[in-house]
């Protein structure tokens, strides 16, 4: 029998080290100096009773970021935080609007959060907050939940609405009559992870936000707007491109924090020809066990559910031959029920658990409170969500660790052989586009139901009247004597948008495990051809579906829960024609173009694929009609390159670089790697020369594009680094793509072709 | 280097046309009639022509009236005002119906058509409001203000849940004040109330067919209707409204009907021997929930004296029994079916027609059972619970329960109730025999039998213990 002396977080790091089976796979080992509180001052504006709720909760002064946005949000500006996990950014907001209703008890506020969860999560912060200071205040979420004799209440006299987008979009703003005594009393609006509102999604919250600050103009009022981030790289241009109005950036970070080490982990390289590693689950578990043996409070994240199912049983097994705390090793993820959850997070807050192996569901601001480790089984896919998931990790005193374990997919390989990338870059930026052509007229719709346009009037960048008269002419809006617009239709505009897609017509996706079959989400029409396609595993919240029946006509999708240890994946053959160019650039190597194309996509085969591991299980036929997208493009053509290349050789490197570019542009625009399609041609119909595109997978894209082309020095700069640095042989799924003939060294041909690319002269065949 | 600058307006322009050439593919939204702006002038007079109305022009705009035919609908107020929930017989009553261009009662849909009707003396005069342009609505809004006295008493069929809520969602759009007004008698509930039991569903002309024996000709399905409009506001013909202002004509005559109905009908004692036992029956509930009991308990005792008598109409018709799957149309839960657009949204799903459970004087005396305990009348209560008992069936079993019940907590009869309580589980027993199950009334008379026997058990220990000690 084995026993476990208790040890500090960094004196099991230091045995681990130790140890060479271990240490080996280090690749990069860092440590975050501790940082000292910065306090700010109370300000003396704040209601006394405010002030005695605050003292009693213990608090006496604030962190400098908390005592700046409350002043600047008590002038009227409006703000954007930025700060790290569990910072008390609550109190950011919380008092200036507790104190906006102590000065005036008719004052309303609007809280926006992105998940049901979180939204009440919050309400219970803020009702402690208020009660401390000895206000009653009428808070209340508002959302699907909400039983109907309520919501007339909340309508009434709710001085403090919580409620998510999809609710405000659908049920709040088409009824804004019923809520008027909120409209003309609005004071402050919080967009909480705000960070959250990117690409598609976030293209329609910044259109609703529109709406919304229409119908206050209409009833008067002109509210705040705070915009809570976690960390990443644009988060004031974010919060502009969402509001529409400039937000002043708080990002002085004034808690403390211990000392932390962040480690990046490799696993080892089974075979260098295909490029395959041991498993990160594994790895990770091997690098868990220590900790956990040491009784220090430890989290790992894994990127599925199936993989925190291998972890959980993985690391229980292991404690029970040792003799470890098994029990206090529990699991967190989408399937449970609140109540399980809420008793997890209560455990984990007061000690009684020791472990806890969770997928993305923590990455949000659920409060645990502070651990001893955090250990990442894969790369979350962005810098952002990285350091979220590493700020679990973090004492206020005292060293916590965070560790990355790679897994063998190109963009980790990226990551963690580019440290800096990680630890001193900045993390990616957020993108949306509100202006994306089909999400613009489907809310211009909504907010013509809303309230009739006067002529000239803006909806986001300009006038709105070409929009309108271009829907006028199918009837939805007309322009009345008056000149305004008005909506003339007997349609609901907003029940035929939905926030999560960009197209107005999308597949269903039906859950019929339960005894009454529930719609559980609706992806678009591109998306649904690879994603549930017949026997496709479709994965929701972490949990796995079988696609028993896809009924194309009817845009249904019929999935059923099931437990499987794969997943699917797709391939489509597409075909790519430029539709018009919006801008382009050429220097003497190539020339790049961003614009908009026509996609034409037909789903082909799909692979079934093992969990963790990746291995191929087999294969079946998709019986799919070919569907056309519009969208947006960034491309690039090596001009006169047909003339130096052999045709074979540029093949390769055009697929090889496109490859590499799109891993890479994945990496800089935080985006999944799906949501950027790759396409090259030997002779493009455009420009008649080579060309590598990359398009948006989504109807009119999300502005991603155009950012690329901004970027292109920086993408084929870092591009040419991702091959330079890989360590296979002639090409592997890390860099250029898994090798399609042994012979050929896609490498060196895709390394050739983007020095070309970069060149400022036209490289001279030798 | 060369930079392609954009010019933004061009490449919308383009975009646009792009999507122009999408939106023809064949399963697009076709639209007959293509935009065409139409002057607001030409609108208002093109309706009043096609109409036979006027064009009133004020400073909010224009709207067109049409005057409605006069009838003569007589009512004996104070005879009215004595059935529950309808206005005091002081108040004037607007009777009150809209057309609009859609059924959310949200932001965007307009009441283009506002048809009002009240009495002068016996005449029931009507006037129809229609609105020729979206610009014009201040104008409609406040004309419709200046027919609404604040006494009034508004008349509706479903007022309360769609027409009112839509007005007041369109005068705070205006940003003016919705017209105050004393009271709302919405016919809706009253109608279900009384009449369920013998129709297929609440729409209103399902009601003049089945209770004012009116028959609707060449009428225009309500679902039909917001398109009727919203094509002549894009340019198209005016006729087709002409079914539409008839419709809604006769919408708000028949709310006068309705209300005539009532009044003659219902409204005094002598009246109710001649209707449908289950109208009577509703009526009863009808003043249970008013807080009238008295009046509540004559209706029941009118239909229970009918027993017996041919000449009265008795049970009615049989009907089918409501389907377990789906609450019946009638139930609070289910919306109430006006005639929306065919469709195959689950939530507009058809459902079959079904009856409410039929009236039948078992379930009126079931009914009036409960009515005299809550009224406290629990020896009188007890009596009717006997008599009760003694019938076949599920209620024989229920009427035990309540009357052990009463013996046990009003009656001080422990021993009545635990006897009530035997006489229950035997004829639970019996029905078990005949393969009936009950299991939830024959655990509660377990139970309850059980208690009951300690109960009695103690009593009667204490009593010997009393009569030993003496």
């Amino acid at each position: 029998m084995r026993t476990y002396a208790p040890a500090d977080a960094a004196t099991v790091l230091d045995s681990i080290l130790a140890e060479p089976s271990l240490a080996r796979g280090v690749v990069h080992h860092a440590v975050v100096p501790a940082r000292d509180a910065i306090q700010g001052p109370m300000p003396g504006w704040l209601d006394p009773r405010i002030v005695a709720g605050l003292t009693s909760r213990g608090i006496d002064s604030l962190y400098c970021h908390q005592a700046e946005a409350i002043e600047a949000i008590h002038r009227g500006e409006d703000v954007v935080v930025v700060t790290p996990t569990a910072s008390g950014k609550t109190l950011c907001y919380a008092l200036p609007t507790l104190q906006a209703i102590a000065e005036d008890p008719s004052a309303r506020a609007l809280f926006l959060f992105p998940t049901k969860a979180l939204g009440q999560d919050q309400v219970t912060e803020f009702s402690e907050l208020s009660k401390a200071a000895g206000l009653t205040i009428a808070t209340s979420t508002y959302d699907g939940d909400t039983p109907a004799p309520i919501r007339a209440a909340v309508r009434a006299a709710g001085q403090v609405v919580v409620t998510n987008p999809d609710m405000l979009h659908a049920a709040i703003l088409p009824h804004h009559t019923k809520w008027f005594q909120l409209f003309e009393q609005l004071r402050i609006i919080v967009i909480d992870e705000s960070h959250t509102y990117r690409g598609v999604f976030g293209g329609h919250v910044a259109n609703v936000l529109r709406r919304l600050l229409r119908i206050c103009a209409h009833y008067g009022s002109h509210p705040v707007i705070v915009c809570c981030s976690a960390t990443i790289g644009n988060p004031a241009e974010l919060a502009a491109t969402l509001t529409g109005r400039p937000a002043r950036l708080i990002d002085r970070a004034g808690a403390p924090a211990g000392e932390r080490h962040v480690l990046l982990i490799d696993p080892p390289l089974l075979d260098p020809a295909s490029g395959a590693r041991g498993s990160a689950v594994t790895l990770a578990q091997r690098w868990a066990l220590p900790f956990l043996r040491a009784g220090r409070q430890t989290i790992v994240f894994g990127k599925s559910r199936v993989a925190v199912e291998l972890l959980l049983t993985g690391l229980r097994e292991a404690l029970r031959e040792g003799h470890g705390p098994r029990t206090r090793v529990r699991g967190y993820r989408g399937g449970y029920l609140p109540t399980e959850r809420r008793a997890i997070e209560r455990g984990l807050r007061d000690g009684e658990i020791l472990g806890v192996v969770a997928t993305n569901a923590l990455e949000l601001g659920v409060d645990i409170g502070r651990l001893d480790a955090s250990i990442l089984a894969g790369y979350p896919g962005s810098v952002a969500s990285t350091w979220q998931q590493f700020g679990r990790a973090g004492r206020r005193q005292g060293t916590s660790v965070a560790i990355l374990v790679a897994s063998a997919a190109a963009v980790d390989q990226y990551v963690i052989h580019h440290p800096a990338f990680l630890l001193e870059g900045t993390p990616e930026e957020a993108r949306l586009d509100p202006d994306n052509l089909h999400v613009l007229l489907a809310h211009l719709r909504a907010a013509t139901f809303e309230l009739p346009f006067e002529p000239g009037e803006r909806f986001g960048p300009t006038a709105a009247d070409d929009l309108l008269a271009f829907l006028a002419e199918d009837g939805h809006v007309r322009q009345a004597g008056d000149g305004r617009w008005y909506w003339s239709s007997e349609n609901f505009p907003a029940s035929e948008i939905s926030l999560r897609t960009a197209a107005q017509e999308n597949v269903v996706i039906i859950d019929t495990t339960p005894d009454r079959p529930r719609v559980i989400g609706e992806v678009d029409l591109f998306a649904a051809q690879t994603l549930v396609h017949e026997d496709a595993i479709y994965l929701h919240e972490s949990a796995q579906f079988h696609v028993d029946r896809l009924d194309w006509d009817e845009r249904k999708a019929y999935v059923r829960r099931i437990d499987a240890n794969h997943y699917t994946q797709a391939d489509r053959a597409v075909t790519l024609k430029p539709l018009d160019v919006f801008a382009e650039d050429s220097g003497p190597g190539g020339s790049r173009r961003h614009g908009e194309v026509m996609v034409a996509s037909l789903a082909t085969i799909y692979k079934k694929l093992k969990f963790v591991t990746n291995e191929n299980l087999g294969w079946g036929r998709i019986h799919l009609p070919e569907i056309e997208l519009q969208t947006t493009a960034y491309w690039l053509t090596a001009d006169g390159a047909r003339d130096r290349w052999r045709r074979d050789e540029l093949d390769v490197a055009l697929l090889g670089a496109g490859r590499a570019i799109q891993t890479v542009a994945s990496i800089l625009l935080m985006v999944d790697p799906r949501d950027l399609g790759l396409v090259s041609q030997v002779r493009s119909p455009h420009a008649e020369e080579p060309t590598i595109y990359l398009y948006e997978a989504v109807p009119g894209g999300i502005g991603l594009a155009e950012r690329l082309w901004e970027r292109h020095g920086e993408l084929l700069a870092a591009a040419a680094d991702l091959i330079d640095t890989c360590t296979c042989e002639g090409g592997c799924p890390a860099c250029t793509g898994p090798r399609l003939e042994p012979h050929v060294d896609a490498r060196m041909l895709a390394r050739r072709l983007l020095a070309e690319l970069r060149s400022t002269a036209p490289a001279v065949q030798a | 280097m060369t930079v392609l600058a954009p010019d933004a307006r061009a490449q919308l322009t383009r975009r646009l046309d792009r999507l122009r050439a999408e939106r023809t593919d064949p399963g697009g939204p076709a639209d007959p009639l293509p935009y065409r702006p139409v002057p607001g002038r030409d609108l208002a007079e093109r309706l009043a022509t096609t109409l036979a109305g006027e064009v009133v022009t004020g400073p909010g705009g224009r709207f067109v009236r049409v005057e409605g035919r006069t009838t003569r609908v007589a009512l004996d107020r104070p005879r009215l005002a004595g059935l529950p929930g309808q206005p005091p017989a002081d108040r004037p009553l607007v009777c009150l119906d809209t057309e609009t261009t859609g059924l959310a009662t949200a932001a965007g849909t307009v009441a283009f058509l506002i048809g009002l009707g009240w009495w002068e003396g016996d005449a029931f005069r009507q006037v129809q409001l229609l609105l020729p342009d979206h610009a014009d609505e201040p104008a409609l809004l406040d004309e419709l203000s200046r027919h609404l006295p604040p006494d009034a008493w508004l008349v509706t069929y479903n007022g309360r849940g769609f027409d009112w809520p839509l007005l007041v969602t369109r005068y705070r759009m205006a940003r003016r004040a919705a017209p105050a007004h004393d009271g709302h008698l919405d016919l809706l509930p009253i109608v279900r109330r009384l009449f369920r039991h013998r129709m297929e569903n609440a729409r209103l002309q399902t009601v003049e067919r089945s209770l004012l024996g009116l028959e609707r000709h060449d009428d225009v399905d309500g679902w039909e209707i917001p398109g009727r409009y919203l094509g002549f506001l894009r340019g198209g013909p005016a006729h087709p409204l002409l079914a539409v202002v008839r419709h809604n004509h006769e919408d708000v005559r028949s709310l006068a009907r309705l209300v005539q109905l009532l009044d003659v009908g219902y409204g005094s004692a002598a009246a109710r021997r001649f209707v449908p036992l289950g109208d009577v029956a509703g009526l009863a509930r009808a003043f249970a929930r008013a807080r009238r009991p008295d009046e509540a308990l004559a209706c029941l005792e009118e239909i229970l004296s009918r027993d017996g008598n041919p000449d009265h109409p008795s049970a009615v018709e049989v009907a089918n029994e409501p389907p377990d799957t789906e609450p019946p149309w009638w139930s609070p839960r289910v919306r109430a079916d006006f005639g929306g657009p065919p469709s195959s949204f689950p939530s507009y799903r058809h459902r079959s027609a079904t009856f409410a459970a039929p009236w039948d004087l078992q379930r009126v005396a079931l009914d009036r059972a409960h009515l005299l305990r809550r009224s406290r009348r629990y020896a009188e209560s007890a009596d009717a619970w006997q008599g009760l008992a003694a019938g076949p069936g599920r209620t024989a079993i229920v009427a035990w329960i309540e009357l052990a019940k009463l013996r046990e907590h009003r009656l001080r009869d422990p021993l009545g109730a635990l006897e009530a309580a035997d006489r229950g589980l035997e004829a639970a027993q019996r029905r078990r025999r005949l393969g009936q199950l009950d299991p939830r009334l024959e655990a509660d008379l377990r139970g309850r039998r059980e208690r009951l026997a300690r109960r009695c058990d103690a009593a009667r220990r204490s009593l010997d213990g009393k009569s030993q000690r003496r």
